[in-house]
């Protein structure tokens, strides 16, 4: 017995430095393979959620996320919309979006973003909808998250 | 002739050291190369010096017998070029040091492993990671830390905390700067705190979804990135990273010889002490050698080391594999182990397979960043500046 867990141990050590080697030769494939099969994505309060519906303004896109209400068990009372507009070379000087967060047919907020200031204006319809949270030039565009209240 | 147990350990002879360097020196030079050389003049002195600095060290640590004395001078030096490559990473991409909202609203936060113990509830029972990082790709991506993390994990347990750790050279590095401590009496209790801080940090994490040790409490904020200072409330954040940094990053380890923030603050480094008990290496006493000179309990830079050690022969959890008790030990009666051999055994056998796991970990691990490192000191003095 004594023997069968010395050779075990000096397998599972030799394994360690096959470990070391396999780790860096073999990062990117490992990488892929662990976000593959998790299925493990970026928390939607960070990333702001898949993008639920694109508006097409001709120079430029709406795209409307999906309200994030995502909490570590079931659903936070407070959430938010998030909205971006992009290309930046596209956008107009000021940008006016009507938004439909919860896909009903009416719309439930209007946000006004004066590119040059970034001051952001909100006109709220549904009660649901609070404040503005932020509003932030991207690389590629213009991206706003409105504080929602859940139903 | 040697024997496979001396009295008092003595490195390899040179021929065998020779051999055993010319292994590292292959694997190195593969590893740090990717196979080509750099065409930039400075990319390929760089590179040359890496793998010269990695392969002396390794020959050291071979030919002398002793581990932690240069182990320490590469894992400082790893920590120190982290700062000045990731500092003018950071000054090239974004054209300062403060993590704008539009890198955390494109998710492109450079994700470290401190993260990871705030990140396992939430991927438990969500799916979801709570970092805005990068996925797969990317400068840090979340994913290649998590990888590297599950390797040196199952390689090296907590030897992570000595073996690979781009912060852990820090405070390494500062408890070596005065001969003797200025403050030596330390509560042994204090390394329980790291534990409660883990706790902490996971479950408000998970409470919040949301770092919280990034945001509240990692000293490290200090020589990385951080937010503008917009707000009261990222001003306390930046005085908290900031006290943090100074006091258990540099004066105290400088005042006590001991790393103070590995051992009494870090919740990754108190994750990775559970870890040990998977992992094959461990460090035992021999105690029919051992004469309770207690030089070993001086010298632990984890305050790893105890009287309860002494008479157990085996180290407590939070042991980071430093090998400074194994090399402080005049009766030679500490050393490397492979869990399920006998005690003393083949000691310098168990050195070997340890050293060879640790030390590859380390250079490989760190040679990138090395190399950029060089290169933008190279930049500084031939041009004036780091960045390009
Ligand atoms: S305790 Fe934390 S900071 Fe120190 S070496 Fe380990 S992971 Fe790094
Ligand atoms: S340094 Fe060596 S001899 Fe002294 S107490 Fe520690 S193990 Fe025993
Ligand atoms: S017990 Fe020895 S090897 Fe472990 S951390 Fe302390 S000095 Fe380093």
């Amino acid at each position: 017995m004594p023997k069968i867990r010395s050779i075990a141990g000096y397998m599972w050590a030799g394994a360690a430095i096959i470990i070391v080697l396999a780790t860096f030769f073999g990062s990117g494939f490992f990488s892929r393979t662990l976000v593959a099969a998790s299925g493990v994505k970026i928390s939607p309060l960070y990333s702001g959620g898949e993008v639920m519906r694109s508006v097409d303004h001709g120079s430029y896109k709406a795209l409307i996320h999906r309200p994030v209400f995502d909490a570590l068990i079931g659903e936070s009372k407070e959430g938010f919309v998030q909205v971006n507009w992009e290309p930046l070379a596209g956008l107009p000087p000021v940008i006016e979006e009507p938004v439909d967060y919860n896909g009903d047919g009416k719309e439930d907020f209007s946000i006004r973003i004066d590119t040059k200031t970034g001051k952001a204006t909100l006109t709220r319809i549904n009660p649901l909808v609070l404040s503005v949270i932020n509003t932030v030039k991207l690389d590629n565009g213009w991206v706003v998250r409105v504080q929602l209240k859940k139903d | 002739m040697k024997t496979d147990t001396p009295q008092v350990p003595r490195g390899e002879g040179l021929g065998r050291t020779i051999i055993l360097t010319a292994i590292t020196a292959v694997i190195t030079a593969v590893m740090f190369s990717q196979g080509k050389i750099p065409q930039d003049p400075k990319g390929a002195i760089a590179l040359i010096l890496t793998f010269l600095f990695a392969n002396t060290l390794f020959f050291l640590i071979i030919y002398t017998g002793k581990t932690d004395r240069y182990r320490a001078v590469y894992f400082s030096t790893f920590a120190v070029m982290l700062i000045v490559s990731f500092i003018s990473h950071m000054l090239e991409a974004r054209g300062s040091m403060s993590l704008s909202e539009a890198k955390v609203f494109q998710c492109e936060v450079p994700f470290c492993h401190l993260v990871i113990p705030m990140t396992l509830v939430p991927i438990a029972l969500t799916k979801t990671i709570i970092f805005p990082g990068s996925l797969i790709g990317g400068y840090a991506s979340i994913a290649s830390m998590f990888v590297l993390w599950i390797g040196a994990t199952l390689a090296l347990g907590r030897g992570f905390c000595s073996w690979s750790c781009f912060y852990g050279g820090l405070d390494d590095g500062f408890s070596r700067v005065l001969k003797r401590p200025v403050i030596k009496k330390i509560n042994p209790k204090w390394i329980y705190l790291p534990f409660a801080v883990l706790l902490f940090v996971a479950l408000t994490a998970a409470a919040y979804l949301s770092p919280t040790y990034c945001i509240w409490f990692c000293p490290f904020k200090a020589v990385t990135e951080f937010n503008a200072v917009t707000s009261t409330e990222i001003l306390i954040q930046t005085i908290i990273f900031v006290s943090l940094f100074i006091g258990l990053v540099i004066v105290l380890p400088v005042l006590t010889k001991r790393r103070t923030q590995c051992a009494f603050l870090c919740p990754f480094g108190a994750m990775q002490s559970l870890t040990n008990k998977i992992n094959v290496f461990d460090v035992r006493i021999d105690k029919e050698k051992c004469v309770k000179c207690k030089r070993c309990i001086q010298v632990c830079p984890t305050l790893s080391m105890s009287e309860e050690s002494l008479e157990q022969g085996r180290t407590r959890i939070t042991c980071m594999k430093c090998g400074k008790c194994i090399d402080s030990c005049p009766k030679g009666a500490i050393s490397y182990h492979i869990k399920g051999t006998d005690i003393p055994g083949k000691r310098n056998t168990y050195r070997l397979l340890f050293l060879f796991a640790a030390f590859l970990f380390l250079a490989i691990f760190s040679s990138h960043i090395i190399q950029d490192g060089i290169v933008r000191i190279l930049k500084l003095v031939t041009t004036g500046s780091m960045i390009s």
